[in-house]
């Protein structure tokens, strides 16, 4: 008796101070805050950037600012692309999103709306930073919430010895051409399709990039000028058309419901397809991978006849202040740093994108002709995502993703698919 | 001729386990392929480049066979890094949830008590909600208890997640075990924490060893609240560090597959170790101690 | 299992009535503070209008669950997510069971049965993400599986596994079944050292060859851990998201949309946290079925 006891005792003790160590666990935890003693401030600054540009570019630009503006530390929290939205979400929901954040021009919409980014265009009136050098700001409701650092387009990339194999000497610049040149080199029969469309459902962007694109190097639009969704107009039937009767010529590249934007480009490096609409940041990789690769870019191929100027997709790395932050005026300094003309070169120049500051040139190594013709491209066209800015415009994309796949497989016509589209649309706005 | 004719009823025994033992190697290697053929393939992309990852016709071996992918992974002080938090997380998470388990699954297996059985219902039923749409609220409190980037904040909330299944398994081996076992120690006089450590647990390691590996590989993978509850490079794991080689535009595909190889390889010994307590059996020596 | 021992005589002191607690204490806390204050807010939120987004949500009653339940897409992941579901489960218990037994034999040496016990293992080694990433290698047009399937002849070599909407679900499927079957495997390895020895004399004793053996031992020995395996596999399946996200996003068209898909674009695709939280709220309830049936089960056993 006298020693069941003794155990009972022994087990209650044990327990008891486990439990009292899981509760110290629980509450011991650092919470080490940013603002010392000394003045000093630390910011924090949270983007998918670091793990794309070259080990350690990122940091060092960070350091070149903090030795210009003493007193200031910046701690780079590095995430992956495509958990960074989520994470920004829930720091955001808690109070805890860092003061400076990478941003997508698709998210800007919901993080304004959420009150999780800040106000550029008051914060820059109250810092008294120049904005005249922006390229482009991205507005909601009249005010800047994020300001694309760099940007990277989207031309049309051909495999040229596919091409001049198929019997075609000429870039296709229009739709007819582009389809006569995506059957020839189908026609092939060496394996390699014409085109690669990639339509993954987790990452809809080939909406935005491989489909929409058609519709804005022809001039076309899919909102009204109020800004409203306007997808059942003629401009985006004649686009989705026309890239359901390349379905249906059978030179789009196997696998496409499921494909995202890296396989899409192996499938090219790899000569397995004949032309693509891609970012120009993949003219390295491609020519890294497959030295032996002979490709050109051109412009996205316009309806025929059209002769007015071309839209090219991009897509932005932008920057944005956290609404929350209370270093707010630190933090406009880092994205004024990051936006000032050698800066924003430099930074341009290790993304292989476009500057986001007017005066900045970037100085492109390898591949630096196709750079400079793309920069040509860019520069008699205009910059065209419709997406940016757009509330939930991942889900818009996905929406429509949904429908165009319906519409590709027979399931449904194309007035069936827009008008649907157009209603899903309707009700996110 | 005469001395197979007089083997042959021992013979005929023999051949049967013979067939017996062909089928079951032959059952074994085709499990053996099911399993080891996808893992092949991961192998053969880490030691390609990643053009030759996608070539077709797909080859196994290439000449530009190199470790380039593991040189550059293991070099990298901020990627050991992450193997090294994934150790040390993955480590404790195994222990406490055993120790935690192995209490709660005592009392559910030998005692009668009010609540058990909504408590039972609660433990199994709280996995069911979708973690994602925990991450908000559980984001939230972390920082408010103070635990959001630390390791203590990744082992509680690993905890949480591992100790129903732990529990639960470890109730079931209890169960199987006749109670006459314990209650015999008890009747000499010694207490419930005596016979559960001198008698349940010895006896029970195969289970426990079962349930520490799932512990372990459920803390080693996950990703999504690895992620969230952390913030800097020196707290982040494994899983992060492969996510992180998944790019906006572009995939590191050999430098994943060689990160994910290299992650398995320190898990497989631990398994290898660990699995003689799956063939000891149960009356062996375990009760003894 | 001889003589029945005289149960313990009713010492029932307060420190005995407390004793289960004190065992039980340390996970209670754990789960409170971590799991059901967490769980709480959920449902609180799936009452709320728009909860995250909206500084001030209001609270609109039950109008969060109607939208959910009459959404189609609803519908559509729970029909995808039982057959996944199922199909995964009763496949990890077959594999699991027949691998766990071949490597239970005492056939074959022990250091053979050692390599292919790591080798058997080798599916669980791997994170969620890369395990889509191979096996979208795997599975691509252009891939290893139709290279093969081409070569052997059978197909044109042209079959795209996961882009196909008729073909999608099953492959899902199929990679699910290959990543989780040596969960099932390892515990039910476990289990059986766990069978007395003497129940097979005995067994063999009265005659019964291998296969009656195996039904009239094995089984109903197994029986409790395949019980709460097949039920916490259940929840588990139904909740795989990674898996399914990063391999077909939920498509083609809705063919692989399943509840943990569904909720996933709830949340953070379309910010609709307040109906996350109610399609949260709705799993909740059906494995609280599940649950309970489980509990029962386990209540009428002993």
């Amino acid at each position: 008796m006298s020693r069941s006891t003794r155990g009972r005792r022994t087990a209650l003790t044990a327990v008891g101070a486990m439990t009292a160590a899981a509760a110290v666990l629980m509450t011991a935890g650092c919470s080490a805050d940013s603002g010392d003693a000394d003045g000093d401030v630390t910011i924090e600054f949270a983007q998918w950037w670091e793990p794309e540009l070259p080990e350690g570019a990122l940091r060092s630009i960070m350091d070149d600012f903090e030795a210009a503006n003493p007193g200031i530390t910046v701690e780079l929290i590095s995430g992956p692309y495509a958990s960074t939205k989520e994470q920004l979400f829930a720091g955001a929901a808690s109070g805890t999103m860092p003061d400076v954040v990478g941003l997508d021009g698709a998210w800007v919409s919901d993080f304004a709306k959420q009150g999780a980014i800040a106000d550029l265009t008051s914060l820059m009136n109250e810092q008294g930073m120049d904005d005249s050098k922006l390229a482009s700001q991205i507005q909601i409701d009249g005010a800047t919430y994020m300001i694309p650092v760099v940007n990277f387009v989207y031309p049309l990339f051909v495999n040229t010895d596919l091409l001049s194999e198929a019997g075609i000497d000429q870039v296709p610049s229009t739709r007819t051409e582009f389809e006569t040149a995506a059957k020839a080199i189908t026609d092939l029969g060496s394996g390699a399709s014409g085109w690669v469309l990639p339509l993954s459902l987790e990452a809809p962007n080939g909406i935005q990039n491989d489909v929409m694109s058609w519709n804005w190097a022809s001039g076309g639009s899919m909102l009204t000028d109020s800004g409203q969704p306007d997808v059942t107009n003629a401009d985006v039937a004649s686009t989705v058309e026309y890239v359901k009767s390349l379905w249906d010529d059978g030179v789009i590249a196997a696998g496409s419901f499921t494909m995202k934007e890296q396989d899409k480009v192996e499938e090219f490096t790899n000569g397995r397809v004949g032309m693509m609409i891609d970012s120009l940041s993949h003219i390295n990789l491609i020519q890294e991978n497959n030295p032996d690769l002979n490709f050109d870019i051109a412009a996205i191929p316009a309806e025929d006849g059209y002769d007015g100027s071309r839209g090219i997709p991009y897509a932005s790395w932008g920057i944005g202040v956290a609404d929350g932050s209370d270093h707010q005026a630190e933090a406009l300094k880092l994205v004024e740093y990051l936006m000032s003309a050698d800066v924003n070169s430099e930074l341009s120049t290790i993304a292989n994108a476009f500057p986001g500051n007017v005066d900045s040139t970037p100085e492109f190594g390898d591949g630096k002709e196709l750079f400079e013709k793309a920069f040509e491209i860019y520069q008699s066209g205009y910059p065209a995502n419709e997406f940016t800015g757009l509330p939930v415009s991942e889900e818009l994309m996905r929406q429509f993703d949904t429908e165009l796949q319906k519409y590709l497989s027979g399931d449904e016509s194309v007035d069936e698919m827009l008008s649907t589209v157009q209603d899903s649309w309707t009700a996110e706005f | 001729m005469t001395i197979q004719t007089s083997r042959r009823p021992g013979v005929s025994r023999g051949t049967r386990t013979n067939l017996a033992r062909l089928a079951l190697l032959l059952g074994l290697v085709a499990g053996a392929t099911f399993a080891f053929a996808p893992v092949l393939w991961m192998l053969s992309s880490s030691f390609k480049p990643n053009t030759q990852i996608f070539e077709f016709p797909p080859r196994l071996v290439t000449e530009a066979f190199s470790f380039d992918a593991y040189a550059r992974i293991l070099t990298d002080p901020e990627k050991v890094r992450f193997f090294l938090n994934s150790y040390i997380v993955a480590g404790a998470v195994t222990l406490l949830t055993l120790l935690v388990a192995i209490l709660a699954a005592y009392a559910f297996s030998r005692f009668e008590f009010p609540f058990k059985r909504p408590l039972n219902v609660v433990i199994v039923s709280v996995q069911a909600v979708p973690p994602i749409t925990l991450l908000i609220p559980y984001f939230g409190l972390m920082v408010t208890l103070g635990l959001y980037n630390t390791y203590p904040g990744l082992i509680l909330t690993y905890m949480v997640f591992t100790l129903p299944y732990a529990i639960i398994m470890m109730t079931g081996y209890f169960n199987t075990l006749p109670r006459e076992l314990d209650e015999a120690v008890r009747v000499d006089g010694a207490g419930s924490w005596t016979a559960l450590w001198r008698v349940l647990v010895p006896i029970s390691v195969p289970g426990i060893v079962s349930v520490g590996v799932y512990t372990f590989m459920i803390a080693w993978n996950e990703y999504l609240f690895a992620l969230t509850l952390t913030k800097t490079t020196d707290m982040r794991t494994v899983p992060i560090g492969i996510q992180l080689l998944m790019g906006q535009h572009s995939y590191e595909w050999n430098e994943m597959m060689a990160m994910s190889i290299l992650g398995s390889i320190p898990v497989l010994v631990l398994f290898l170790f660990f699995q003689r307590f799956f063939i000891g059996g149960l009356a062996s020596g375990a009760v003894k101690s | 299992m001889s003589a029945t021992l005289p149960r313990t005589p009713r010492r029932i002191g307060a420190a005995r009535r407390l004793e289960p607690y004190a065992y039980v204490a340390p996970t209670a806390a754990l789960m409170i503070v971590l799991m059901l204050v967490p769980i709480a807010m959920v449902i609180g939120y799936s009452f709320l209008d728009n909860v995250i987004l909206n500084k001030d949500p209001e609270v609109v009653g039950l109008d969060n669950y109607i939208e959910v339940i009459t959404d189609p897409v609803f519908g559509t992941a729970i029909a995808n997510t039982l057959v996944f579901v199922t199909a995964s489960v009763a496949a990890h218990l077959l594999i699991g069971l027949a691998f766990a037994m071949m490597l239970n034999s005492r056939l074959l040496g022990p250091r053979v049965l050692a390599a292919f016990r790591g080798i058997f293992i080798l599916p669980w080694l791997f994170t969620a993400a890369i395990v889509a990433v191979l096996w979208r290698m795997l599975l691509s047009p252009n891939g290893v599986v139709n290279y093969l399937l081409g070569a052997l002849g059978f197909g044109d070599g042209t079959t795209e596994w996961l882009s196909d909407p008729g073909l999608a679900l099953g492959s899902v499927t199929f990679i699910n079944i290959w990543s989780g079957y040596p969960f099932f495997m390892i515990s039910l390895l476990a289990g059986l050292q766990g069978i007395p020895a003497d129940l097979y004399e005995a067994a063999k004793v009265d005659g019964a060859g291998p296969i009656q053996r195996f039904w009239n031992v094995t089984i109903p020995q197994l029986k409790p851990i395949i019980i709460s395996m097949a039920l916490l596999d259940f929840i588990w399946t139904s909740q795989q998201f990674a898996l399914i996200w990063m391999t077909t996003g939920g498509g083609p068209i809705v063919a692989t949309e399943m509840l943990s898909t569904y909720t996933y674009k709830l949340a953070f695709a379309k910010y609709e946290f307040a109906l996350a939280s109610t399609s949260a709220v709705l799993i909740l309830l059906l494995s609280m079925v599940l649950a309970v049936l489980y509990v029962r089960h386990q209540r009428a056993r002993d």
